[in-house]
């Protein structure tokens, strides 16, 4: 339950290298479940591990309840064994000569507490995630699932201030993942504790998280609610890395075709845009409409037209791919669209699904 | 929280250096990885590289005994010792004949080992043969055991008039054996053949088992005969096992010093290991540096070679191994001939060699079988009428000593070695500083090049006099379990280097984020979990060096002996029955060591085959 906070955080490894991380800063909430999103390389690991203390910055201060724990300038670091921080490792990192009950008794072992305590904090850990039974196996004999509990289970018997869960829902298969996506929502509404992981998968981050942070080659490119992530990414990398479909990038220099520019500077006139300012905009696949439209409304919505080259149906929805002169240009349609490959149809969309950049890649308000 | 504040950016505030070197000292403080490297690079410094430093500068100064032959200072450098060895006179006999002995035994040994090898491990490795498990343990007993023990039991066979004592059997049967039979360049060959055909059996099998059937199919399918696959697929691919197994079998007859003791010494056919031997034993220090640094250069030179094309060996097995598939051949009508010839092998090479060992050492006159020639005086008869050694070697106190010398001498030096490689793994793999890594590396693998002779005399030239912290060892059991430590270090470091790297970092920071100190953590966790690598680690080595004669052999005195360095003594005094029931009994030792660990452990033998 305490508030992380990182300022100016840098990491570089070895005296010459480039920063793994550049001036990293950063505002992590009390009881809040934050997600560290970002491709592979991004530096999001780098950061959790340096929460933990597996990782020492080169540069910067680490803050918990506004006391620091890390900070160059001053000389401080305070041991991983000393933050009580629990961590949750990717391969769980579960001891193999240990059986899991030695496993979660673990850190308990080494606090001085009377026994019978102790007992009773483990039997009621692993009891409320359903490993008891497996007590007296090894890690070896159980599954990844089951494993993971055990981690789980390894962590919360020491009731840490601050959870890290590393790609925590990334080697379960479907149906486990939605068990443990439960799981940690339960963990951390009950201890209200603050929670943060990280993963790249945007769904994980998504469903999981109250704020997510994204990261992109040792910067932070936004952080937000996952609603505000989706709905106004702060820049073009933002809004091309999450969306599950990628979203339709339009950019106004020489090398794009014809059609598709001509139809966003038409769309730009219509929604009386600045369009000087505009270098690229992007528009989700589900936020395209799409139908065969009279003349009137065609000028209304400042729609544009292209030929349909295929349509998948996934269950529910339909991905439709429009070509418009050489130019692709994915939809998704939530009814069916009921059209053919080969046919022609218009295309448009609403003003606050029009996501807009500078020359910076950065948003253009609103 | 849904904004981020961006802050200056902090490196650009100037602060004080101290500051950020405490930082640093308090990131490491609760990881001493680096101090244990540094400390682990201070050890071995002292015990293996200063040893093999310290011999090399001996061969270039002058030495107080030779203050008057080169008039010149104690200490001074000097070529004296280089041109003695390798220009003057009798440097025929020091270094040249030696050298070119030891080239002829060396070479007539790699081909007998390969004519004898490579059919059984062709045989053991792709065919049906009947029995291959028992053959695969049986054709590898001559190496578990001493190299020498086989000469112990030429001897007891082949022995002539030429030399005093017990004659040998066929002596006894009326047929006196000529001098080339039984002493010299042939059995010291065919001894050492025999001994490292294992190597061959098991370098040049494992590399069929990988050999994929169907690039040999493949050939066939575009045409190819027989003949043409053998010669222009298999033997191309097969090349850098084949030439890794020579450059060790190599490696190893330059070190071996027991073989060519026995069978060459008493008619004067020295080799390089018993001629350093003979100039270390007549305290001749500058020229035996010499002799031992020649030894030095070209064993590192045979290893520079094989690792060269164990490299290429890789190289080679990235390009065939994915779904690879490996036929048995039916030997059919050749089952008997096949099954005859491999139980030859072990006849010749193990059977006959250890029967006859131990028949002797229950007869009066060796080879002779008649009832009244049988007794077992020399195991616990008492008031033999020998000069020396009164009773058999059941009662006598030295034997006794010799053995727990060896079990608690080669029993510490073991456990000190398998300690220390785990640890220096574990050094290795985590260190924060590469170079304090590969420095580690380099030296706990340097004795490796270095045959045991050789190291001997390293150790001589260093702990004959008093080095600070420690006194003059020679005369103690210190310098033994030092030494044997030390030449145990290439395979315990390599073992706990690559057990360390399976480990990965994980299990010992989850032990961090729960609260564990890095003690804790090494015994909680890292050890526990190493607890197999560490056994293996131990056990080879205690193996090993059991069976290992030419580096303690400089360094045993009578108080100190072990049972290797006690059996020589007895051979030389001419007690053949006594010192052949010695052998015996290291023989069952090693063996049953040898089992032990297979069983125990996952410890293959073919994993100890690098060390010595």
């Amino acid at each position: 339950m305490s508030a992380i906070t990182l300022e100016n955080i840098h990491k570089s490894y070895g005296r010459t290298g480039p920063d793994a991380i550049g001036n990293l800063s950063m505002e992590i909430g009390a009881s809040e479940f934050l997600c560290l999103l970002g491709p592979s390389g991004c530096g999001k690991t780098t950061t959790l591990r340096m929460i933990a203390g597996l990782e020492h910055p080169t540069d910067g201060r680490i803050l918990v309840d506004g006391k620091p724990i890390v900070s160059v300038s001053e000389g401080i670091f305070t041991l991983p064994e000393k933050r009580n921080m629990g961590l949750v490792f990717q391969n769980y990192a579960l001891w193999p000569h240990m059986t899991i009950r030695d496993n979660v008794a673990f850190g308990l072992t080494l606090r001085k507490m009377p026994a019978a305590e102790r007992d009773a904090i483990i039997d009621q850990v692993m009891t409320k995630l359903g490993i008891a039974r497996y007590a007296q196996r090894y890690p070896a004999q159980l599954s990844g699932g089951q494993q993971q509990r055990v981690a789980l289970a390894r962590m919360l018997a020491l009731n840490p201030s601050v959870i890290l869960l590393d790609e925590p829902l990334s080697n379960l298969d479907a149906k486990l993942r939605l068990e443990m996506r439960a799981e940690l929502k339960r963990i951390h509404a009950e201890a209200g504790s603050t929670i943060v992981f990280v993963t790249h998968d945007q769904w994980e981050a998504m469903t999981l998280a109250t704020t997510i942070a994204v990261m992109s080659e040792g910067e932070l490119q936004q952080i937000g609610t996952p609603d505000d992530i989706y709905e106004r990414p702060a820049n073009r990398f933002v809004a091309e890395f999450v969306g599950s479909l990628p979203i339709n990038v339009i950019e106004r220099g020489e090398d794009e075709p014809g059609p598709l520019r001509a139809w966003l500077g038409r769309l730009l006139v219509h929604f009386g845009v600045d369009a000087a300012t505009v270098a690229s905009a992007g528009i989700r696949p589900e936020a395209t409409r799409l139908g065969v439209l009279s003349e009137e409304e065609v000028a209304k919505r400042a729609a544009g037209q292209g030929t349909i080259v295929d349509i998948v149906p996934t269950g529910g929805s339909w991905i439709v791919e429009l070509d418009i002169e050489e130019s692709r240009f994915f939809a998704i349609a939530t009814e069916n669209p009921r059209m053919k490959a080969g046919e022609r149809t218009h295309f448009w969309v609403e003003r606050e699904q029009l996501h807009l950049f500078d020359r910076e890649k950065k948003r253009i308000a609103p | 929280m849904t904004l981020q504040i961006p802050l200056p950016d902090g490196p650009l505030r100037p602060r004080p250096v101290w500051k950020r070197l405490s930082y640093l000292v308090r990131v490491n403080s609760a990881d001493p990885t680096l101090l244990l490297a540094l400390l682990l690079l201070v050890v071995f410094g002292y015990l293996i590289l200063a040893p093999v430093l310290l011999l090399l500068v001996d061969a270039v100064t002058v030495h107080f005994a030779d203050l008057a032959r080169t008039r010149q200072g104690l200490g001074d450098l000097t070529l004296y010792y280089l041109t003695r060895v390798l220009i003057s006179p009798i440097s025929r006999d020091l270094f040249w004949w030696p050298l070119a002995h030891t080239a002829i035994i060396s070479a007539a040994a790699i081909v007998l080992a390969f004519l004898v090898g490579a059919p059984i491990g062709w045989l053991l490795s792709r065919t049906d043969l009947t029995g291959k498990r028992w053959f695969s343990t049986a054709l590898l007993l001559p190496y578990m055991l001493p190299s020498w023990t086989f000469a112990l039991a030429w001897l007891t066979l082949f022995k002539n008039r030429t030399t005093g004592g017990q004659p040998g059997w066929m002596e006894t049967f009326g047929l006196t054996p000529p001098d080339w039979l039984a002493y010299g360049a042939l059995p010291i060959a065919l001894i050492l053949a025999l001994h490292y055909a294992p190597f061959v059996v098991l370098l040049f099998g494992n590399a069929l088992k990988q050999f994929d059937t169907q690039l040999e199919d493949s050939a066939r399918s575009l045409g190819a005969g027989p003949v043409i696959v053998a010669r222009r697929i298999i033997l191309p691919l097969m090349m850098p096992s084949l030439v890794s197994a020579a450059t060790l079998i190599f490696a190893k007859c330059l070190g071996d010093f027991g073989v060519a003791y026995v069978l060459g010494v008493p008619v004067g056919f020295d080799v390089l290991a018993t001629s350093l031997f003979r100039a270390i034993s007549t305290s001749q220090a500058g020229a035996s540096a010499v002799l031992a640094g020649m030894i030095v250069l070209l064993g590192t030179l045979s290893i520079v070679i094989d690792m060269r094309l164990l490299k290429e060996a890789k190289r080679f097995v990235t390009i065939g191994s994915k779904g690879a598939m490996v036929r048995q051949t039916p030997l059919g009508k050749w089952q008997m001939p096949a099954l005859a010839w491999a139980f030859t092998v072990f006849l010749v090479s193990a059977g006959i060699p250890l029967i006859a060992l131990t028949l002797t050492t229950v007869m009066r006159v060796p080879g002779s079988f008649s009832l009244d020639n049988f007794t077992l005086d020399y195991w616990i008869g008492t008031d033999l009428g020998t000069t020396a050694l009164h009773q058999g070697i059941l009662l006598t106190g030295e034997f006794w000593l010799a053995l727990w010398n060896t079990v608690w001498m080669v029993g510490i030096a073991a456990l000190g070695a398998g300690t220390l490689g785990l640890l220096v793994g574990y050094a290795v793999v985590r260190s924060p500083v590469g170079m304090v890594s590969v420095a580690l590396r380099q030296i706990t693998f340097l004795p490796y090049l270095v045959p045991g002779i050789a190291f001997a005399a390293a150790y001589l030239s260093m702990f004959a006099v008093a080095r600070p912290p420690l006194p003059a060892l020679y005369g103690t059991p210190v310098i033994l379990v030092l030494a044997i430590l030390a030449d145990q270090m290439p395979f315990a470091s390599r073992a706990g280097i690559s057990s360390m790297m399976q480990l990965g970092r994980e299990p010992e920071e989850a032990g961090q984020i729960v609260g564990a100190g890095w003690f804790r953590r090494m015994r909680s966790i890292v050890l526990p979990i190493q607890r197999g690598a560490l056994v293996s680690a131990i056990l080879l080595p205690f193996i090993s060096g059991i069976k290992g004669l030419s580096l303690v052999v400089v360094l045993a005195v009578p108080g100190t002996d072990l049972l290797t360095t006690y059996a020589i003594r007895l051979v030389d005094y001419g007690y053949s029955q006594a010192a052949n029931a010695v052998v015996v009994m290291l023989c069952v030792v090693a063996f049953t060591g040898t089992m032990l660990v297979q069983k125990i452990g996952k410890a293959n033998l073919s994993d100890g085959m690098g060390s010595k």
